[in-house]
């Protein structure tokens, strides 16, 4: 059925990616704000911006620079953060199926973090047909939303949403709502013990150690979850 | 431009493309179907995007910042939004913007 559904193309992922910009943006402008206010330029903020492009590593990148942490450790820790996004591409070409082409992942691969991927793996589980343009469409407004935002942020300096608390309680929730979104888009009797063993995962590992030991935790958990079905028929062929 | 964090950008930027591409570019058969690594791999997905919504919402779930009943009519309009037509863009900004009305209204 799906064979016959042509692949979207690179303006379809521009338009899908509209959630993310909109989520994207608050997020990056308060990176901005941040980062001038710890002392670095607006050209080292967006530089960080446009050479990390990771949401969470950024701002702890700012907390180890003005800490004074040596630029190794500051290195490798942000590099640590960001184990997770190593599971992303296998996934998605898998879901892909026959589609799957990898010609040009060289590039848009850089594009695929948490959101980017959530709503590629969504569109996919909905029937859409996997194809790189639209990989790059949705990569590279999400991208330019991060490091605009980034800029202005930078630039508008602290205080500027601080005088709309509404505008900023609703983009603080776009990402929450778009997670929650993909989440039901995605949701089938399948898939149920991966969730709810990463929902569980997460909770645990967060308030026993971290956030980000949270999401290894849920990421991994959920992930082994789902190879219970395949190991429990192995032992009884066996 | 300060050089240290040039090249602490350059390490984690390049760290970061490599987790993104690599695994893509090296990834050169389909995995069993119905083996480990195919359920792993098929797990993967739903689980990290389960993860990415738990830890997202968790903070805002604390008593100490108090902003439970926006974000709950936020969660309810994310889902109601989302039924009819099982849009993940007008569900998402439905959300948002009933988050962000219902905030106005207890200001």
């Amino acid at each position: 059925m799906t064979d016959q559904i042509a692949p979207p193309g690179f303006r379809h992922g521009l338009l899908a990616a509209l959630p993310i910009v909109m989520g994207y943006f608050p997020i990056a402008f308060s990176f901005g704000v941040a980062a001038t206010r710890a002392g670095l330029s607006l050209p080292e903020a967006v530089m960080l911006s446009l050479v990390i492009y990771a949401g969470a590593s950024q701002f702890l990148a700012l907390a180890l620079v003005t800490g004074g942490a040596p630029v190794l450790v500051a290195a490798f820790t942000l590099i640590a953060m960001n184990l997770r996004h190593v599971l992303y591409g296998p996934a998605l070409m898998k879901e892909a199926g026959k589609d799957a082409t990898r010609r040009h992942a060289w590039a848009w691969a850089w594009g695929l973090t948490d959101e980017v991927f959530g709503q590629a793996l969504g569109a996919l589980s909905r029937g859409q047909r996997f194809s790189e343009p639209y990989m790059f469409g949705l990569g590279l407004a999400a991208y330019a939303s991060w490091v605009l935002g980034t800029a202005v942020g930078g630039f508008a300096g602290g205080g500027a949403l601080e005088a709309w608390p509404a505008v900023s309680a609703g983009l603080d929730f776009m990402l929450t709502a778009l997670f929650l979104a993909l989440l039901l888009s995605i949701l089938s009797r399948a898939a149920l013990p991966a969730i709810l063993v990463a929902v569980l995962a997460t909770v645990i590992g967060t308030l026993m150690w971290s956030g980000t030991a949270g999401v290894l935790a849920g990421m991994i958990g959920g992930a082994l979850a789902g190879m219970v079905p395949g190991w429990s028929r192995a032992r009884r062929l066996a | 431009m300060n050089p240290d964090l040039i090249l602490m950008a350059l390490l984690a930027g390049g760290a970061n493309w490599a987790f993104r591409a690599l695994p893509t570019l090296m990834m050169r058969s389909e995995p069993r179907p119905g083996g480990l690594l195919a359920g792993f791999l098929g797990s993967t997905g739903p689980a990290a995007i389960a993860t990415l919504f738990t830890a997202s919402i968790l903070p805002a779930l604390t008593p100490v910042r108090g902003d439970l009943l926006p974000v709950a009519a936020g969660v309810v309009a994310t889902v109601l939004a989302f039924l009819p037509r099982r849009s993940v863009v007008a569900a998402t900004l439905t959300g948002a913007l009933v988050c962000g009305l219902v905030t106005a209204l207890m200001r």
